[in-house]
């Protein structure tokens, strides 16, 4: 009896070891992980593109001659009849400006006016027709608006950072020069670049659609075009270090650069970018009129208007000399 | 015999190997099922025995079914207990993470329209929007059964909020100081928002209204298994008394009539609870939980139209076009062309009349009518060129004509209706959970009375024999 005992005992023991043994066996693993490494997603300003596909509309017209040569002043009387006297009649002048571009044409949000270069120039126009440059009415418009608003009517003239080319002139007229812009590079201090050279294989920012944006992608350096809506967005992306350079006509950079102390414009100009107020081709009379309101801005107060505007940023310069057919 | 047996395995195991206790052990373990079995078909053989396997049986029987039946009401009701106390709740809270982020974007914008010093009561809208959306979405985060779906877009939100936060004051510095880059960073954010942020709130709610919908099914579905046990007891005292009669050739057996009759008392009751339960789901669903999801909907589509409007104005004539068209597809889908029409209408043709909903509803959809009125005179300011005007006829709250005024009273009207419709909801879903809250401890009262019939029933017969 007591060996039976001892032998269930034993059973038991042998049991009880085994369901240990069991329990025992396997690795544990590692304790479960609630807070993961995350790495931080940088946020990308909307519709923004990295090497986009550019399409290059083969080479640009330029076949036309001086596409700056505009027509002769004759003075700033408004006789009957006149594209002047029919602006005189309404009372207002109507303007296509842009309202983003920091210093040329942009919304001072301190006082909801527009300010900056074009303005001015705007200003000037309504000041000979009216005596008061308050009687304008500023419709801000795209670039890619900028010869369709002319076309249709739905302004007088454009003021608006826009280049005269042979392209453009076969759709529209064009006023005198009042501003010779160039494309330069826009960088931070810090960075060291001093041109577009220096930039092989970096990320350079410019508008969907721009010259600029062709430009970079056929500069012989090979820098890495990114596309955005607005030249903003570029500043924007510039300050978050994701791209390390913008390109672009150097009124638009130096309006950057007043914005970020931070940053300077370098190179040189490697393009030319005569700037003039755009007027609807059959406003001949217009022209002539504006171009008469020009040539006395370059003697009175263009250096003013560009001290206060561009020389911070780029330095002193000079009013372009007019060029006539 | 059971012993022989048992006693033959010992004996051939201890000879062969004495020290191997293990599989004498296993061969007695084995015998018992078997000794057991032999002394139920021993007494079955003689009637007396037969009676009471017959007793046990329909006593075990009873008990099955009655806890079945009564866990299965139990369930259900836990089940609605849950959905008007967890699962509905925390849909709600997903909406408000929509709600308050969607508003944050459309007033950061409108803050930033405003010229000078940014209004005060903007600038408070836009930090009590972020601390809403922060709070509710730890609110939504605390949902123990969340699944892997439903946690990605929580982590999407909760790491990109502060991003989205730190741009937006990036883009205040900026403007403060005249510099157009405040623009860009405005945009900036409200892309991140737009494209990341609000479509992770929106699928977090989707999924958060698809368990409120499954719930609402689990909670009306069939309780199958119950039922099963159920008839079949009842079938197995039917033939029971069947039985009774052709051997004793007496009709009535007391105890067994009256636990057939228990057990057919808990069916009536079951099917008459269950039928008003189910209806009542059913309407705590037409006029509840469905209402709520048009007009979370239409509050979205609301709230991004808003946004749209004051970005358009942002973005000052470069690159708003995309805000237009999108504000024309979604005000069209709330609320048609003139307020008539689209989500808010559908919903209002669903809601019964004179019930607070609806009257809600109707104030929707004026307040509708005058905003998409107001917004068609702001496009046309904007569009010809008098900007400073469209901006304030945009964004002043103090223009009882403007689009402010009529987007805000519309935003609370179609708070005020969701409200309504989860008050709907609530009320009818705990009615449908209260309806059945004796029904659970009934049927396992029934199931003793039905097991005291049984026992009773069958021992008279026994007694008989002796």
């Amino acid at each position: 009896m007591s060996r039976r005992r001892r032998r269930l005992a034993a059973v038991l023991a042998a049991f009880l070891a085994g369901a240990l043994l069991l329990a025992g066996c396997g690795a544990a693993g590692a304790p479960p992980n609630l807070a993961p490494q995350v790495t931080a997603h940088r946020p990308l300003p909307a519709n923004a593109q990295v090497n986009p596909e550019i399409d290059n509309e083969g080479a640009v017209n330029d076949d036309c001659g001086n596409p700056t040569a505009s027509l002769r002043p004759k003075g700033i009387a408004t006789p009957r009849g006149s594209t002047m006297a029919e602006i005189k009649r309404r009372g207002i002048l109507r303007v296509g400006v842009d309202q983003n571009t920091f210093l040329f044409g942009f919304r001072n949000p301190a006082t909801g006016n527009l300010e900056g270069f074009d303005i001015a120039v705007a200003s000037e126009i309504a000041t000979a027709l009216f005596g008061d440059p308050n009687r304008v009415r500023f419709k801000a418009i795209t670039s890619q608006q900028r010869i369709d608003v002319l076309r249709d009517g739905t302004v007088d003239v454009v003021v608006r950072t826009m280049t005269i080319n042979c392209e453009r002139r076969e759709l529209i007229e064009f006023s005198s020069v009042y501003f010779v812009a160039g494309q330069r590079v826009l960088v931070t201090k810090r960075s060291g670049y001093t041109g577009l050279a220096d930039l092989a294989g970096k990320k350079v920012c410019a508008t969907t659609g721009s010259t600029s944006l062709s430009n970079i992608a056929s500069a012989a350096s090979g820098p890495v075009p990114v596309a955005v809506d607005n030249w903003s967005d570029c500043l924007v992306l510039l300050q978050q270090g994701q791209v390390e350079a913008i390109s672009t006509d150097d009124t638009i950079l130096a309006g950057m650069a007043q914005q970020d102390p931070a940053t300077h414009v370098v190179g040189p100009k490697f393009t030319s970018e005569p700037y003039g107020v755009g007027i609807p081709k059959e406003d001949t009379d217009m022209v002539r009129y504006v171009n008469a309101v020009l040539a006395k801005f370059r003697k009175s107060t263009w250096q003013a208007v560009y001290d206060r505007w561009i020389e911070p940023a780029l330095g002193p310069g000079t009013p372009p000399e007019p060029t006539y057919k | 015999m059971v012993r022989d047996t048992a006693d033959r395995a010992r004996s051939q195991a201890v000879p062969q190997q004495p020290d191997d206790a293990r599989s004498l052990f296993v061969a007695a373990l084995l015998a018992l099922p078997g000794r057991g079995l032999r002394s139920v078909i021993r007494s079955a053989a003689m009637t007396p025995g037969r009676l009471t396997i017959i007793a046990v049986g329909l006593i075990g029987l009873t008990a099955i079914a009655a806890l079945t039946a009564s866990f299965a009401v139990r369930d259900r009701s836990d089940t609605l207990t849950d959905l008007t106390e967890r699962r509905e709740p925390l849909a709600a809270a997903a909406q408000q993470v929509y709600r308050a982020l969607s508003d944050a974007d459309a007033t950061a914008a409108s803050a930033f329209l405003a010229t000078g010093e940014e209004p005060e009561e903007l600038r408070q809208r836009y930090e009590n929007d972020v601390a809403m959306a922060g709070s509710s979405l730890s609110k939504a985060a605390s949902d123990p059964a969340a699944t892997p779906r439903m946690t990605a877009q929580i982590d999407v939100i909760s790491q990109q909020l502060p991003v989205y936060t730190g741009l937006v004051e990036t883009a205040r510095a900026n403007n403060r100081q005249g510099f157009p880059v405040g623009a860009s960073y405005l945009r900036e954010a409200s892309a991140l928002m737009r494209s990341v942020i609000l479509p992770a709130a929106e699928e977090l709610y989707r999924i958060d209204t698809e368990q409120v919908a499954e719930q609402q099914d689990d909670a009306g579905g069939f309780p199958l298994v119950a039922a099963l046990f159920v008839v079949a007891l009842l079938a197995a005292l039917v033939a029971t008394q069947l039985y009774l009669k052709r051997r004793t050739n007496r009709v009535l057996n007391l105890g067994l009539v009256m636990a057939t009759a228990a057990i057919g008392v808990g069916v009536l009751w079951s099917v008459a609870a269950l039928t008003v339960q189910s209806v009542l789901i059913g309407s705590g669903k037409d006029d509840g939980t469905e209402q709520v999801e048009v007009l979370v909907q239409a509050r979205i589509a609301a709230l991004k139209s808003r946004a749209d409007e004051t970005l358009t104005l942002v973005a000052r004539g470069d690159g708003g076009e995309g805000y237009e068209q999108e504000f024309i597809l979604l005000s069209k889908q709330m609320a048609g062309d003139d307020g008539s029409g689209g989500w808010l209408a559908d919903v209002a043709a669903s809601a019964k009349d004179g019930t607070p909903l609806a009257s809600e509803i109707a104030l929707a959809q004026e307040s509708a009518e005058q905003w998409l009125r107001a917004h068609a005179k702001v496009r046309e300011l904007d569009n010809a060129g008098n900007y400073a005007e469209a901006v304030q006829l945009a964004i002043d709250v103090g223009k009882s004509d403007g689009a402010a005024v009529a987007f805000v009273a519309l935003d609370d009207h179609l708070r005020a209706a969701i409200e309504e419709a989860r008050q709907s909801f609530y009320d009818d879903t705990t009615a449908a959970s209260r309806v059945v809250t004796l029904l659970a401890p009934g049927w396992i009262v029934l199931g003793v009375v039905a097991a005291l019939g049984v026992g009773a029933g069958i021992r008279e017969r026994v007694r008989e024999y002796r």
